[in-house]
């Protein structure tokens, strides 16, 4: 009888998957396959490596990934000093200051990516509103240079992904128990080394996933590095916008995104052997 | 089977026959309105509406082709739509070299010179898959707020002369509206220009590019940047200087050793229209439609006869104006149609150095 039961189960819980499984092949799958196999065709069609020989073989590619790359790590680390006491002042919280700070923090999230990338420009330009300030309380003389280089893209993105980072460190955050310190002090702990040994390693996994989904977000970043960096600030993407674009090079293209989807996948895989894709959602190992 | 399903799968039979037995004699219906309809893709902004007053109403008003404005110019679209077969586009308005390079591509379907009378047209922008619709030129931009009584920098070598002139600049993230400008501030003569010197170019570029302060990449910036004060000079295309400085900028053109190029009417390849295409090229090409466009755009018109229309005053803002044409260098098309990818590379790979 159980037996019987246990069949039926299977069958219709793989029946109810499918709609999902299609759904990802055909719109997940097939154009990232379609993807790799662009990266691999030659003229005439035949399959070759020379898009990867070239993205190797020429150093304004590694100089341009080995860019992003300086440019996320800042971000995540400038996120994390930022975003932990955030976090913390919201796990801590009385319930209804801390649903106002989530609002907050969540707000922006839906004003559009453009927008707030241009009010940036508006805020951090040589006559813009900062400089402005500045000058008219008599700090500067001359209206110094935040726009166009790599202050104006780290902090315009720092902006952006804060929420991406205080969100995983709240949600991990709150399932520690605050009078973990309080005992820690007891035992005859100072708060410094309470919360240097107790806390900070508790929210460890929340850390760790932020981390993780900010610096996966700010390497594909497009928008903001486009409109806010200067010279030295070009990221893998924007240069994929240009082959795409403007040179037509889809081949070419393609190589370079299926690099970035590569080094993600990497990233991703280092995360999972040693926390646990798992952590994400606070889920104890 | 039930007796319901029976019937419901019955239901939905008749119904999908019944449908496709009234598709068939709708289709022509459909064929018909389409071509009652033009798709037009443009560059957008100032420009886009300046052919909207000029071009697209009218010729609405006297065909009855309703026109379906489209924006802005993506090559990639372009691309991606006459790959896939699902070409959106009836026409495109296109910078020059893309004749060449579309073309090359096997993207454009030929212009048909039967329907178009070009005998007053200037012969360098007629051409096999592309015809040219506006002049407009590349030119140096200034703040007039920065240099109010005419000491700003007149030609390249003064631009590129950051101790006389210091300040923020910016100019274009693209070989294409640079490299003639770095060779003439090097000293190149204008008849001398092409074909490239482009080592020579690259290292005129050199000598500046640290104090480029802002790389842009649409045609709108330039003129926005030097609209807020975020520079003093720049490279820009005059149309759009034009319209901030009727909007009341403290902007101003120099026509010295600007480069004079144009836009081309191109068909996409398996584009739904192409007749109608024609017929709109056919009405822009005219003298009286050409002189409209002043009206709203200082951009010069392809169309000798169309200085007959245009008022003095307007025409001396023209870059194809005599007086502003013959201190400009003509861009070569069939060059950069040739040259642009090789010259995108080189250039990214100089750019992050």
């Amino acid at each position: 009888m159980s037996r019987h039961r246990a069949a039926v189960g299977r069958w219709e819980v793989r029946v109810l998957l499918l709609p999902a499984v299609a759904w990802l092949t055909a719109l997940f799958l097939l154009p990232i396959g379609r993807l790799f196999y662009l990266s691999l065709v030659g003229p005439g069609s035949h399959l070759t490596m020379a898009h990867y020989a070239k993205l190797v073989t020429e150093p304004v590619y590694l100089k341009i990934l080995l860019n992003t790359f300086e440019i996320s790590l800042a971000v995540t680390v400038l996120a994390l000093l930022l975003g932990y006491p955030v976090a913390f002042l919201m796990a801590t919280a009385r319930a209804s200051v801390a649903a106002l700070m989530l609002a907050c923090i969540m707000l922006p999230l839906w004003t559009s990516l453009l927008v707030r990338t241009y009010a940036w420009m508006v805020l951090l330009g040589r006559r813009g509103i900062i400089n402005d300030l500045l000058i008219g309380l008599g700090v500067l003389d001359e209206p110094i240079r935040l726009l166009y280089n790599r202050t104006g893209v780290t902090i315009g993105m720092v902006h952006v992904l804060l929420p991406f980072m205080i969100l995983p460190l709240y949600s991990v955050m709150r399932g520690i128990d605050v009078e973990l310190l309080k005992a820690a002090q007891n035992l005859g702990a100072n708060l410094r080394q309470a919360f240097l040994r107790v806390y900070l390693p508790l929210s460890l996994p929340g850390i760790a996933a932020g981390c993780l989904l900010v610096f996966v977000m700010a390497i594909g970043f497009f928008v903001t590095p486009a409109l806010l960096g200067g010279r030295g600030d070009m990221m893998i993407s924007m240069l994929i916008e240009n082959q795409v674009r403007e040179l037509l090079n889809w081949e070419f293209a393609s190589a370079l995104a299926a690099t970035l989807l590569a080094v993600t996948a990497v990233i991703l895989v280092i995360y999972q052997r040693f926390l646990g894709l798992d952590r994400m959602w606070g889920g104890v190992r | 089977m039930s007796s319901v399903t029976r019937r419901y799968i019955l239901k939905m039979g008749i119904l999908t026959a019944a449908g496709g037995a009234l598709a068939r004699p709708l289709s022509p219906l459909i064929a018909r309105a389409q071509a009652r309809q033009l798709v037009v893709c443009s560059w957008g902004g100032a420009y886009q509406e300046a052919q909207r007053k000029s071009m697209f109403e009218p010729f609405e008003k006297e065909t009855g082709i309703k026109i379906v404005e489209a924006s802005p110019t993506d090559y990639g679209k372009l691309k991606a739509m006459v790959l896939s077969g699902n070409v959106e586009w009836d026409l495109v308005d296109v910078g020059d070299r893309m004749v060449t390079a579309g073309a090359k591509d096997g993207l454009l379907e030929p212009m048909d010179y039967q329907m178009v009378d070009t005998r007053d047209v200037f012969p360098q922008v007629v051409q096999k898959y592309g015809l040219g619709t506006i002049y407009y030129s590349t030119i140096l931009a200034y703040s007039t707020k920065k240099y109010p009584s005419g000491n700003h920098p007149k030609s390249w070598a003064e631009f590129w002369d950051v101790k006389r002139f210091p300040g923020p600049r910016t100019v274009r993230n693209n070989p294409i509206d640079n490299l003639e400008f770095a060779l003439m501030a090097d000293g190149v003569p204008m008849d001398k220009i092409y074909p490239l010197d482009v080592e020579r170019a690259f290292k005129s570029m050199d000598r500046v590019k640290k104090q480029i302060t802002v790389w842009w990449t649409t045609g709108a910036q330039p003129a926005q940047l030097l609209a807020d004060g975020e520079v003093d000079l720049a490279t820009a295309w005059n149309g759009r200087i034009a319209t901030i400085i009727q909007q009341g900028a403290k902007a101003g053109i120099e026509w010295n050793q600007g480069k004079l190029q144009w836009d081309s009417w191109v068909i996409p390849k398996g584009s739904r229209n192409k007749d109608g295409a024609m017929k709109f090229i056919a009405f822009t090409t005219q003298p009286e439609i050409q002189a409209a466009i002043t009206k709203y755009i200082p951009y010069g018109p392809v169309n000798k006869k169309a200085f007959d229309f245009i008022d003095p005053k307007v025409a001396k803002d023209l870059p194809t104006h005599p007086e502003n044409s013959k201190r400009q260098v003509m861009v070569d098309t069939i060059y950069w149609g040739e040259n642009l990818t090789a010259l995108t590379e080189k250039w990214n790979a100089w750019f992050v150095k």
